[in-house]
Formats: structure tokens, C-alpha cells, sequence
């Protein structure tokens, strides 16, 4: 979005209404916890790269900042580190805050093809996605190269939720982690972070946050955790629950699944010979468990030296807000998340486009429209449209 | 704790207490009527190095001087590998009891004594389970802090009896959790241990079982031209007091400790760098051996990783090596 060092018209724009977002509300932004331990980054409007390896004092410092820099986007390290601003080998990483990442467009959902656009990478020209049909040649230019943008529908935020709904049962009735050390954040365009604050979990390593991914995904259950063993024949299978037995955790949500408990021994052994003996009941309960366990982005837990965005800050890639949810159920990203004003704002749409915001259907098929400043820059954020 | 229980866990503070009480002093150490105790300890570290675990627990006071002289010829031995080796034995031989101990429900006074001791020495915290004797539970996070090193599959999270932010556990599950803290804990205790002027009948035999594993054990003795040019060069530059970068002192680390040279003797080559600071060298230096930190064994890293970085000076000997750890190595 820059030419020759100076900055697009749309560049300006989101520039203008970041400025006036970052103005009025920064004084609400919540503080992270021991901000003067952590590393700050932040991205300039039509520049790539980050600047990384800052450090602020306080909110107050952060806030000058931000509304002198006005960032597309802010970033903030869940890590602790003795000297945020050295380089990264020499920063001595102190510890880390456990973050999991739930993310929309990993789920799958059948509903994405309907609301997503087609860029052009090479002339941003934009066509609806859901008429993609063999291999992609712009109309306008006749690249082969795009670039996808999802308006995520109701669906595909419910389809979020759900899978935030998932991990906090694990985080609290396995974990036993408190609710005031559980933070639910909408992530700003299509998905949820989840902020894990309790002490305890800080100082772990990679390796173990690694060992807790895998137990909220339900991935690397053993067919020997519920009694399951192998025979000494091939497809022969010995059914013994083991010594703790299988009222916890796991092993009893997966007893609950199959319908038994630690004395159904002929129960067990009859869902097994079914399945084809010891590897097909494998299978079968492993398949299980993944449907169970919530679908997070297994390398962002495990990433100890991440930067996340910012609680609080504006995703470019949508103009919403990164927002805390202290009630998810009734949570709406087109509402709670929508913070920018409302002044008139004219703007070329490139392809016709039906939008929800704050409480209000935009059904939008002129190429020029005014509308107010949150619903144009929603539009601009997602490559649909450009200034005026 | 009576006398029994430490000839069982000589390593805690309470066995040199009552040592101490009982009116021990270094010097008795050489009276002739310590032959047998001296012979004791050579032997002890002898099964060690081999992998076993010494067995001996007849004489309470006999097994606690024993472990006190084998762990002053360990250091007077002054081979690394010896010293790890002795120090899993002896992890390996507490383990077997304090799962016999922590079995016996019968007695829960002294069950409660146990999980002191993973308190007091891995500040682990350990209970009884509500619902079922047998089991134990420890905090998910203590829990993970050290199973997640282990690589057996049935040690992940998800195969355990997770609720409420614990892990129930079995006694020999509770145990094993802490092996390598206690082989830790071994090894410190001999790392920190000054040596006193030893009486020359523990001399002796400290010297003869140093000259029989040395030659296993001991690093090759290197000149400079055994090293590779790589290391050489860090050398230079670290004699001349020069700085060094992070990359090549962790090359430089990494291949000490691979040649087997000693931790101290690692640290101590690091003492010409403007910014030393032995507590924080010593901790680098031990969290690469494994013994710190994240306890990974770290390796040295290979020849196109050096070079990348602009730290490899090959010379035609290093033809055909892809890591500096072979250097030398094909001439022999
Ligand atoms: S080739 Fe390998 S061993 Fe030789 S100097 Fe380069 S890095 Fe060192
Ligand atoms: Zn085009
Ligand atoms: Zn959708």
C-alpha cells in the first residue's frame, strides 16, 4: 500500500480511524500482567515486517505509542524475559504465560466457500468465492495467483465457540485451572485465544506444553489406558482395566463414550471384537478422541517465545477489536468486537457484499457507497474494498 | 527417621547430622579399623559404574559411612562419567526402597514421613488419594515438569488419571517421577563437596580405581592439534580475551562435554571472557550436559550449521567429517 514512500489512500484511511480508536479508548486497554518483562512488536500500515524487541514500562508508555505510531497491528509476548529489548538469544526467558489459539478457518466448515472472495493477488480485483470452479484466472488482469477473505458467517462462530467450550471443560475440570485464570479473548478476525494466567503454568518448557495439547486434543490415547491390551495372536486382544481404574480424566470420558465402567469387562470385550480386535478398537478410540478434544493450534501453545496480539488492539486484518468475552454464550464478534466509529465514509466496493455490524444488515452492490467509518473500514480490512 | 531408614537414604541431610552426632570426624577416616568401610565404598562404586545397583544394608552405621567415603573417592576420582554413573546407581537403589517404603499402607505415619521427602528435597508435593490408597496425587504441572522427558507413551497426560488439577499415581509411578532428581541431587552433592586432606589409604584406593577407569572414561587428552579448527579458533579468540558469540561458546561447550571433559573444567576454560560470571557459565555448561534445565542432552551442532554461522575454519583433515565430533577421529 505504499508507493514511493508515500502512503495509499487506503493506507490513510485505516491510519485515520485506528488513530481515532487508539485516542479515545486506549485509557481502557488492560494492562498485561509484569508489562516491563515482556516484548512488544508492532506493524506499520503498508509496510511488512514487524518492529520487535520493545519494551514498555506501563499502560501510560505503551498508549503514547500507540497513538503516535498508529499500528495496523500490536503484539505483545506471552514470555517473560529479564531483557525484553535484547536480542532474542540474549533476552533470558524467565517464563511464559500458556496461550491456546483456536482459529476458524482450521475448522473446516462446510459454510466457508459461501462468504468467501476471491483477491487477485496481482490487481486486488475480487470475485465470490463460492463460484470458484477449476483453476483461478482473474477476470480483469488474468493472474493465476489469489488470495482468499472470509466474511466468517454466524456459523462459523458458533463452530469457534464451540471449540472454546471444549478446551475450558478440559481446562477446568481436568486441569483444574480457575475460571479468573482463564481469559476468553475473541481474536479480532475469525477465531478465540485462550489466556491461561495461573502461576503454575509458567515456567513450563516446550515439552510439556507440548504433553498438554496433546491431552486437550485428545491426541495419543492408548487402547491400554481403558484395559485394552494386545493378545499374543495377531487380532487377539486381554481386556484388564488397569490398577487405577478409569474414573478420571480420559479414560472416563472415553468410558462414558463407550458405555462401560471398570467391571463391563464382557461389555468391553464384545466393542473390541467388533471393532476387529486390539488395532481396529485402537483405531475406533482414537478416532474418538480427537472428535472429543478441542481443535487448537498445537505449535502456538508450544511456541514459548511468541508474540500474540494485543487484548485490547485492532486486527488490520478486520479493523474488530481483540476483545475479552466474559460471556461467550452471548458473545457477538459483529458487536462486541466493532469499536470504530461511525463518521461517513465513502468507498469503491470492488464486488457486491451483504455484511452484519453492529446490529445492522449491510447489503452493499453499488461500486461507490458511503458508509459509516466501521463499516468501511471492516470492507477495506478484508480486501473488499478500497478508498475512495 | 531412624538409623535404618538412613542407611536407605544416606543422602539426606539428616544421615550427615547424625554422623556428626555420633562424634564423626575426617580424620577417623584413616584409622586401620576403616579398612573394611574403605573397601566398602570402592566396591559400591565399582557396582555403580557397571550399571547395578550395590545392595548392601546390614550395618546401619556401616552403610552410612560407606556412602559418605564412596562419594569423597567419586570426587577424588574426578571422571565425569564415573560420577554420573555412581550417581544413577544410587538413584536408582533409593528409588527401590522408597517405593517399598511409600508401599507400606499399614503405617501412614511413615508414609507421611516419605512424602516428606519429596518435598523437602524436589519440592514435590505428594498426597494420598482420597478414593483409593494405593494411589497417590501430585499437582499436574509438578507432574509434567518431569514426565514430559520421559518418552514413553503411557507417561503422556493423556494416558493418566487426570482430575481437578491432579495425577494419580501408584508408588512406583510417584518414584520414578523423581530418579533423575535424585541422581541429581547425587551429583550436586558430590559437585559441592570440598575435598579435605585425604588419608592415604582412601588416596590409594581412589588413584587405583581412577588409573582402572581412566582409560575408559577419560577424555582423550587433547593438544591443540587434536582439536578441530573450529574449536581451535574459539580457543584463540577466548585466550586473547576476546568476545566471544553465544553460537560458539555453545559449540565450544557442547564439544567439551561431548570428549567427556569435566563441567568444571569446561567452566574454567570460559574465565578469559570479558563478561564471566562463573554462577551463570556453570548453569549454561550444566543445562547443555542435561543436568540443568530442560535436562535434554545437547549435541554439537554439525559442520554446515558452523559454517552457516561463519565459525568453521576448515583445513583439508576436515574432509569428509560432517561433525566437528569426528575430527581426528579417522586417522585413529
Ligand atoms: S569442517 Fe567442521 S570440524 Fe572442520 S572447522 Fe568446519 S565446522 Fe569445524
Ligand atoms: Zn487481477
Ligand atoms: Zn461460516
Amino acid at each position: 500500500m505504499i508507493e514511493n514512500g508515500i502512503l495509499t489512500k487506503t493506507s490513510v484511511l485505516l491510519r485515520g480511524a485506528f488513530k481515532e480508536y487508539y485516542f479515545k479508548s486506549a485509557k481502557t486497554l488492560e494492562e498485561p500482567k509484569k508489562i516491563e518483562q515482556r516484548e512488544f512488536g508492532y506493524s506499520h500500515f503498508g509496510q511488512p515486517g514487524m518492529v520487535r524487541h520493545l519494551s514498555f514500562r506501563n499502560t501510560g508508555e505503551l498508549i503514547a505509542t500507540l497513538v503516535k505510531e498508529v499500528p495496523s497491528d500490536v503484539y505483545c509476548s506471552n514470555a517473560y524475559y529479564r531483557f525484553p529489548t535484547s536480542p532474542m538469544q540474549d533476552k533470558e526467558w524467565t517464563g511464559a504465560d500458556m496461550i491456546f489459539d483456536i482459529d476458524g478457518k482450521d475448522l473446516g466448515l462446510p459454510c466457508v466457500p459461501s462468504h468467501s472472495h476471491l483477491l487477485c493477488a496481482t490487481c486486488g480485483a475480487s470475485s465470490p468465492g463460492a463460484e470458484l470452479s477449476g483453476p483461478y484466472v482473474c477476470q480483469s488482469c488474468g493472474s493465476r495467483k489469489y488470495e482468499s477473505s472470509s466474511i466468517p458467517c454466524s456459523r462459523c462462530v458458533e463452530g469457534s465457540k464451540k471449540e472454546v467450550v471444549k478446551l475450558v471443560d478440559f481446562l477446568k475440570n481436568d486441569l483444574g485451572i480457575g475460571p479468573d485464570n482463564i481469559g476468553i479473548y475473541f481474536s479480532g478476525n475469525n477465531g478465540f485465544h485462550v489466556h491461561i494466567s495461573d502461576e503454575a503454568y509458567v515456567p513450563l518448557d516446550p515439552a510439556a506444553r507440548s504433553d498438554l495439547v496433546g491431552y486437550v486434543r485428545g491426541a495419543g490415547l492408548m487402547a491400554e489406558s481403558l484395559g485394552v491390551r494386545k493378545g499374543d495372536g495377531s487380532g487377539t486382544s486381554i481386556i484388564k482395566f488397569p490398577r487405577g481404574g478409569i474414573e478420571y480424566g480420559w479414560r472416563s470420558r472415553m468410558a462414558d463414550e463407550l458405555g462401560i465402567n471398570s467391571t463391563s469387562t464382557i461389555k468391553l470385550r464384545n466393542i473390541v471384537d467388533h471393532a476387529g480386535g486390539y488395532s481396529g478398537f485402537k483405531m475406533e478410540l482414537d478416532k474418538k478422541a480427537r472428535e472429543k478434544g478441542a481443535r487448537i493450534d498445537p505449535q502456538v501453545t508450544t511456541d514459548i517465545h511468541r508474540v500474540f496480539r494485543m487484548p485490547g488492539t485492532l486486527n488490520s486484518k478486520s479493523g474488530l477489536a481483540k476483545t475479552k468475552c466474559s460471556n461467550l454464550g452471548s458473545f457477538d464478534p459483529f458487536v462486541d468486537a466493532c469499536l470504530l466509529g461511525d463518521s461517513k465514509t465513502i468507498v469503491k466496493v470492488k464486488s457486491p457484499v451483504k455484511i452484519k455490524l453492529k446490529g445492522k444488515a449491510y447489503n452493499i452492490s453499488k461500486e461507490s457507497a458511503e458508509l459509516p467509518a466501521f463499516v468501511a473500514v471492516y470492507l477495506v480490512c478484508k480486501g473488499l474494498a478500497e478508498a475512495a | 527417621m531412624g538409623t535404618g531408614d538412613l542407611a536407605k537414604y544416606p543422602f539426606l541431610n539428616e544421615a550427615g547430622e547424625y554422623m556428626r552426632k555420633s562424634g564423626f570426624g575426617w580424620d577417623e577416616l584413616g584409622r586401620p579399623d576403616m579398612k573394611d568401610v574403605i573397601e566398602r565404598a570402592a566396591q559400591r562404586i565399582e557396582v555403580g559404574v557397571a550399571g547395578d545397583v550395590y545392595a548392601g544394608l546390614d550395618k546401619y552405621e556401616i552403610e552410612i559411612l560407606t556412602f559418605i567415603v564412596s562419594l569423597i573417592m567419586v570426587k577424588a576420582i574426578a571422571l565425569e562419567p564415573v560420577l554420573k554413573k555412581y550417581a544413577l546407581a544410587e538413584a536408582r537403589r533409593a528409588e527401590k526402597f522408597l517405593t517399598d517404603d511409600l508401599r507400606k499402607q499399614s503405617e501412614p505415619l511413615k508414609r507421611s514421613l516419605f512424602t516428606k521427602i519429596f518435598e523437602d528435597l524436589f519440592s514435590l508435593k505428594i498426597e494420598m488419594a482420597e478414593s483409593d490408597t494405593r494411589l497417590f496425587k501430585v499437582k499436574v504441572t509438578d507432574y509434567l515438569a518431569r514426565s514430559s522427558h520421559f518418552h514413553e507413551q503411557e507417561w503422556k497426560l493423556i494416558n493418566r488419571l487426570v482430575s481437578h488439577g491432579f495425577v494419580y499415581l501408584d508408588a512406583d509411578e510417584t518414584v520414578r517421577l523423581v530418579r533423575n532428581e535424585l541422581s541429581i541431587l547425587i551429583h550436586e552433592k558430590v559437585r559441592a563437596m570440598a575435598l579435605p586432606t585425604l588419608p592415604t589409604t582412601i588416596r590409594d584406593r581412589a588413584e587405583e580405581l581412577r588409573a582402572r577407569f581412566a582409560p575408559r572414561y577419560e577424555y582423550r587428552v587433547l593438544s591443540a592439534n587434536d582439536l578441530p579448527p573450529c574449536v581451535k579458533h574459539a580457543l584463540d579468540v577466548m585466550d586473547k580475551g576476546e568476545n566471544l558469540p553465544h553460537s560458539a561458546r555453545l559449540m565450544l561447550a557442547t564439544y567439551m562435554l561431548a570428549v567427556g571433559k569435566p563441567v568444571d573444567e569446561i567452566v574454567a576454560m570460559f574465565q578469559n571472557a570479558p563478561d564471566f560470571n562463573e554462577k551463570i557459565t556453570r548453569y549454561q555448561v550444566e543445562h547443555l550436559a542435561g543436568i540443568k534445565g530442560s535436562r535434554t542432552k545437547y549435541s554439537v551442532p554439525s559442520c554446515e550449521k558452523l559454517r552457516n554461522e561463519n565459525l568453521c575454519f576448515a583445513t583439508q583433515e576436515c574432509a569428509g567429517i560432517v561433525n566437528p565430533i569426528q575430527f581426528g577421529r579417522k586417522r585413529k
